[in-house]
This record gives C-alpha cells, sequence and structure tokens, in this order.
C-alpha cells in the first residue's frame, strides 16, 4: 500500500465523515477505505464523533442575546459587592429622609448582629395593590435583608423587579427578583455596604436588555427605611 | 492551549467570581436552552430554564464535587430536574384554569430515550477541552454550517490544513469525551 496515500486518506477522514470532500476526494478515499482496515475502524471512530456532534448541533441553540445579562443581573448576592451605579433617584427624596441607614449600619452605638431597620413599602399609581416589607438586618460580615411583597404586577418576559437603596444624588442595587404568578415573591440578599449611606429604598420594573437604571418612571413601591 | 476546564470555572464561581459564571453560560446556555425548547416546547418558559438553572449553578457551586461527576454532568441533571418542575408547575396551571388547550410538555427522558441530549452535554464539555484552533473549525462547521472553503476563508487558513485539522479536531474530541453508555432503559 502507497504510505502517501494512507497518510492522506487518514488527514482526509473528518471532511468526509462530514460529506465536505468533493467528489474526486471522495472517491479516492471510498476506494483506499476499501483496501484499508485501519482507515476503515479509523473512520467508523470518527463517524461515531461527528454523529455526536451532530446531535450536540441539532440540540444546541443560540439564546437571545438579552438572556445573558438577565441571567447576570439576577444573581442572588453571595456578599460580595457589586458596583454601584450612580444616578438621581426620586425626586422627593431629599426632603424625605427621616433616618439615614448609616447610623445603623455604620454608627458605633446600632451596628451590631441584632441592629435593625426596616420599611413598610408603600404602592405607587404603578401597581396601586401591591404593598411589600423590608427588614435589614445588620449580620456580620455583610448586613442582609429580607424583602416580603405582594400583588404585584406579573413582569413580561423581558421585565424584572430591581430592589434599590437610594436618596438624591446616589443609589445602589440591591439584587433583583421576579415575583410568583399571583404577584408575590419572599427574597432574603445581602446588603451592599454603600445602602449604609441611604435612607429610602425604591423597588422599580426594569427591562432587559437595557441597563438597569432605577429609572423614574417606572418605580412600583417606595418606603423609609426606620431602625428599631 | 487548552480552554479552562469546566471543574477549575465552578471553583471560581464558588469564590463569587462572576466572571467564571458567564464563561459557563457561553459554554453551556445554549445546550441548556435548546434542551428546554425540546423539553418544553416554549421560548419563554425555555428561557426561564436557563435562568434557573444558572442561578442554581451559583447558588451550588460550592457544594459541587468534581470527584463524584463532572460538571456537564451535573448542569445536565440540573437542567433536567429544573425543567421537569416547570413541566409539572405548567400542568397544575393547565388544569387549575380548565384549558386543554397547552399540549402537554413530555417528562425530560421521555422524548430522549436515546440520551442524546445527555450526551451532548458531555459533547459540549469535550469541545471546551479542544485548543482553539480546533474547537473553532469544528465550532464553524458543525454550529455555523460552513463549509470547509468558507471556513478556510474565514479564518485565512489553507483549505488543505482545514481539511487534516478537522481530522484532527475531531480525533482530539473523540479522546476528550466519555465512553458512550447504553442508553437509560
Amino acid at each position: 500500500m502507497d504510505e502517501r496515500e494512507h497518510l492522506k486518506v487518514r488527514d482526509l477522514l473528518g471532511p468526509y465523515v462530514l460529506g465536505a470532500l468533493d467528489p474526486e476526494e471522495e472517491w479516492e478515499v471510498e476506494e483506499h477505505l476499501s483496501r484499508c482496515a485501519a482507515c476503515r475502524a479509523e473512520e467508523r471512530d470518527l463517524r461515531r464523533t461527528h454523529e455526536r456532534l451532530s446531535d450536540l448541533a441539532g440540540i444546541h441553540e443560540d439564546p437571545p442575546p438579552g438572556l445573558k445579562p438577565g441571567v447576570m443581573g439576577g444573581l442572588p448576592r453571595r456578599g460580595t459587592l457589586r458596583e454601584t451605579r450612580r444616578a438621581p433617584i426620586f425626586a422627593a427624596a431629599a426632603a424625605l429622609i427621616a433616618l439615614s441607614l448609616f447610623a445603623v449600619f455604620s454608627s458605633s452605638g446600632l451596628i451590631g448582629r441584632d441592629a435593625m431597620a426596616s420599611a413598610t413599602l408603600e404602592p405607587t399609581p404603578r401597581a396601586p395593590e401591591a404593598s411589600g416589607e423590608l427588614r435589614v438586618r445588620a449580620d456580620d460580615p455583610n448586613a442582609r435583608a429580607t424583602l416580603e411583597v405582594w400583588n404585584m404586577p406579573n413582569c413580561d418576559k423581558n421585565e424584572y423587579y430591581e430592589l434599590w437603596f437610594g436618596e438624591e444624588g446616589g443609589r445602589v442595587s440591591a439584587g433583583t427578583f421576579k415575583v410568583d404568578e399571583q404577584g408575590q415573591g419572599t427574597l432574603q440578599m445581602s446588603v451592599p455596604e454603600e445602602a449604609g449611606n441611604y435612607g429610602q429604598v425604591g423597588i422599580t420594573l426594569e427591562e432587559f436588555p437595557e441597563e438597569p437604571r432605577m429609572s423614574a418612571a417606572k418605580p412600583v413601591l417606595t418606603g423609609e427605611l426606620e431602625g428599631s | 492551549m487548552r480552554g479552562i476546564e469546566d471543574e477549575v470555572l465552578v471553583r471560581r464561581v464558588a469564590s463569587g467570581d462572576e466572571r467564571a459564571l458567564s464563561d459557563l453560560y457561553d459554554r453551556y446556555a445554549g445546550l441548556v436552552y435548546g434542551a428546554g425548547l425540546r423539553y418544553l416546547g416554549d421560548r419563554g418558559v425555555a428561557e426561564d430554564l436557563v435562568q434557573d438553572v444558572f442561578v442554581s449553578v451559583w447558588r451550588g457551586a460550592a457544594g459541587f464535587d468534581p470527584g463524584k461527576a463532572r460538571f456537564a454532568t451535573w448542569i445536565f441533571r440540573i437542567t433536567r430536574n429544573r425543567a421537569t418542575d416547570l413541566i409539572r408547575r405548567r400542568r397544575a396551571r393547565v388544569r387549575m384554569v380548565g384549558e386543554d388547550v397547552l399540549k402537554p410538555p413530555h417528562e425530560p427522558g421521555e422524548e430522549d430515550s436515546a440520551g442524546k441530549i445527555a450526551r451532548s452535554f458531555d459533547v459540549a464539555a469535550a469541545l471546551s477541552r479542544l485548543s482553539p484552533a480546533h474547537r473553532e473549525v469544528l465550532v464553524l462547521a458543525y454550529m455555523e454550517g460552513l463549509t470547509q472553503r468558507e471556513i478556510s476563508e474565514q479564518t485565512g487558513a489553507p483549505l488543505g490544513t482545514i481539511k487534516s485539522r478537522t481530522t484532527a479536531a475531531l480525533r482530539s474530541l473523540r479522546e476528550n469525551m466519555l465512553p458512550e453508555e447504553p442508553p437509560d432503559g
């Protein structure tokens, strides 16, 4: 057997099982296979691999491009701080700061495992039936928040809710979530360190793939934190 | 240079590395989504499945034991279990509202007796372990459906090189895959 031909055909077995050779090359491979047991065995092995890869290609489907930012943005927080996104928030916030969370989280008198702050979340006209409660506990090493919401409007496929701590001039996201079919949700999340500087909380309806922005147009629930 | 192994990425995810999860998403989201479409028959629910699966990976990474299973096997099981949950929830909803318009989807496994989906997760894992040049030629041929000549034009490599590289890449993939098991009963 011609060794050069043998090596050449072995190199062509991949495109051969793919059906990607031109007719002349295909004939050359098949003619060689009829005489070479080693190449026939190799061709059988490569064809099985080709079939498994073809199965994968048949199942694989690219998800919508907007899905990944939604998935990554909706990850439950795990004690690591995320980037703080600064932007103007509720216009009336400055006048409504009843209590700074800073006092709860950062002052020497209140911080500790039992330090608590809570907010009753009141609906906006966007969701007049909705309500919620937020409780924040300054556990070590991170503050933890428990959020309960009721009667929230269901999100469309490309929408989600986002919880914010903020006041005029600054804000930070504490995480994103969706509610169940009854519009209810109970979530636990780590609170970003920066939240200790803010006394207001809000939940907004956001839409991906747009960058979450605590949109002034879509606040659903708002409230003020009070220490206990 | 080989791609970073899935199991290394999972360790990083366990330590809170979102970029590692992003890499795993790039490797497996298409397969989870495609499996979701087969299991659930609805694009919106398949998107929910992708979200559920990757949040589960994020939450469960610390408990993943590479000594017990490959990551590909683990994420396939998560996909199958979450899909089953979604199907049961959807069936309950269909019963609740008394509609019979929605065709009840099949439980994962009913339409996958040959185990194609399960095996495809293993192939995806093997694909991620190939060198970039080998992975590229197979992705372009199988996922993008390019001809050998088109791959040659796209990559700038001579046609003969692409042909022999395709063969070498298939051999390398074969060596990285788990041996085929008989399908589940």
